[in-house]
């Protein structure tokens, strides 16, 4: 019998169940790829707390917008403001400033991005699922070598790095300045014309290689674009506990 | 009979192959790394981003307020310095240019740690709502970093010696009761570093230096 009459032979519902069976083979892997190592959980308490987190996230970047632009319109009644009297146009200049200074106004130049990305070695028996993740460490890891090699701003997933940012672990992810952030996690940072260089010649950073890329195969990205952007940060800055000293007022003659 | 088991199986086949698609584009578009969060993790993530939309929400009803002052001085021909120098002092002290007071907690390490340690310590310190920072009197801006193994630290390049004090503004009860709760940052660095001493102590006045470092951007421009 030819390979042609065979084939004739063959009864159309089981070419539909050969390739629905593959289908099915292929889905199967899929899923379970798309499960390690971050493990997925399914009960049923979950559904409403992802629900009202993923609300209260898009409030979030509502209520950022709201005031990146109140802090525009501020800006520019300010600006309208120049040409009235010499003390109000040196203070404005001076909010100007003080305003950069804090990281509330957007700042682009040149510098790098660095991509942190999850291992997708297999985790030995044994072993760490959390060693393979990237974790908050990793990341304060990556921006305090920044810092060092020179950066003058920083950012990671669009979050402004500021005197009050902290970076913490929450489950496999992350929060900074209380905004969660997935992976992969994009640091960008604007510095002098070396930062590369200087970032990869450290030693912090040689050591972190070693440790957590070159043991556990968590995956690091560099690109050095032409121009990097790096965003106001959109957070409260009220002082609650604290208060300006207000300098002694110097001695008469 | 026979034809009617092989749909019977193909229908079975296909049902099946519906389900998993579903739940294959069910996962994929969550795509937040959400479903990766235990129902612990996802309350913790809740109750931050609440905390955030409050402050947040309180801060633009402060900015609103700024703005309808400022708009309402300059409608008026007058000089709106008094907002001026307010905003200005706001900013400044949160950015870490000019000196604070006010309430918080002095942390006394005594003993050979690693920047890293000392690093988690003002994550932490950050994270429990300090407002300002400063290690041996060097105010924590961005970009300052406590760096060098034991025994040699070492911040804005000033060596720092095996005993020094940190000095935060906030809530003394709640920057206590984050270091030292147990399985906290003081627990975790005692494992690490079990010949380190480090002890909390709440005040009712700290004082915390300006930086000296230069924050204007030497390289980046403002995009206004």
């Amino acid at each position: 019998m030819s390979v042609a009459t065979r084939f004739r032979s063959i009864a159309g519902w089981q070419i539909t169940l050969g390739v629905a069976l593959l289908s099915l083979g292929f889905l199967i892997a899929a899923q379970l790829r798309s499960e390690t190592p971050r493990v997925s959980y399914a009960t049923n308490e979950r559904v409403p707390l992802v629900e009202t987190a993923q609300g209260l996230q898009t409030q979030q970047d509502a209520l950022k917008q709201r005031l990146l632009d109140l802090r525009a319109s501020i800006q520019g009644v300010e600006t309208q403001g120049q040409g009235s009297a010499a003390a109000v146009q040196q203070l404005d200049d001076q909010l100007r400033q003080a305003r950069i200074e804090a990281g509330l106004t957007a700042l682009q130049g040149p510098g790098l991005v660095l991509q942190l990305r999850d291992s997708t070695n297999v985790v030995p028996p044994g072993g760490n699922p959390t060693d393979y993740l990237v974790s908050a460490r990793d990341i304060r890891t990556v921006v305090e070598e920044l810092w060092l090699s020179g950066a003058e701003a920083v950012s990671v997933n669009g979050e402004r790095v500021t005197s009050a940012t902290a970076i913490i672990d929450i489950g496999g992810s992350v929060l900074l300045n209380a905004a969660y952030l997935s992976p992969p996690y994009q640091i960008s940072a604007i510095g002098p014309s070396d930062l590369f260089d200087q970032v990869n010649g450290s030693a912090g950073f040689r050591d972190f290689i070693r440790m957590r890329v070159e043991a556990f195969g968590l995956q690091v990205g560099f690109a050095e674009p032409k121009d990097v952007l790096i965003p106001a940060y959109a957070g409260t800055i009220n002082l609650r506990y604290s208060r300006p000293v207000v300098p002694a007022p110097s001695p008469g003659p | 009979m026979r034809k009617r088991n092989s749909q019977l199986t193909i229908a079975a086949v296909t049902m099946l192959l519906g389900l998993l698609v579903v739940v294959q584009l069910r996962s994929q578009s969550i795509g937040t790394g959400l479903e990766a969060l235990s129902a612990q993790n996802l309350t913790v993530l809740v109750a931050n981003l609440n905390t955030r939309n409050d402050q947040l929400r309180t801060e633009i009803a402060t900015t609103e307020r700024e703005l309808a002052d400022l708009q309402g001085a300059r409608s008026r021909g007058e000089s709106s310095v008094d907002q001026l120098r307010l905003d200005l002092a706001r900013v400044r002290a949160w950015t870490g240019l000019d000196a604070v007071t006010g309430t918080g907690v002095r942390v006394t390490v005594d003993g050979m740690i690693a920047g890293a340690g000392v690093q988690d310590l003002l994550n932490e310190l950050h994270n429990a709502g300090a407002e300002a920072l400063a290690v041996a009197d060097t105010r924590v801006v961005p970009g300052t970093v406590v760096a060098g193994p034991p025994g040699a630290l070492s911040v804005e390049n000033t060596a720092l010696s095996d005993g020094f004090e940190i000095t935060a503004l906030g809530n003394p009860a709640t920057l206590t009761g984050s270091l030292t709760r147990a399985g906290g940052i003081v627990a975790q660095l005692a494992a690490t570093y079990p010949q380190v001493q480090i002890t909390v102590l709440p005040v009712d006045v700290v004082e915390i230096p300006g930086t000296t470092r230069d924050l204007l951007p030497a390289h980046g421009t403002p995009r206004l």
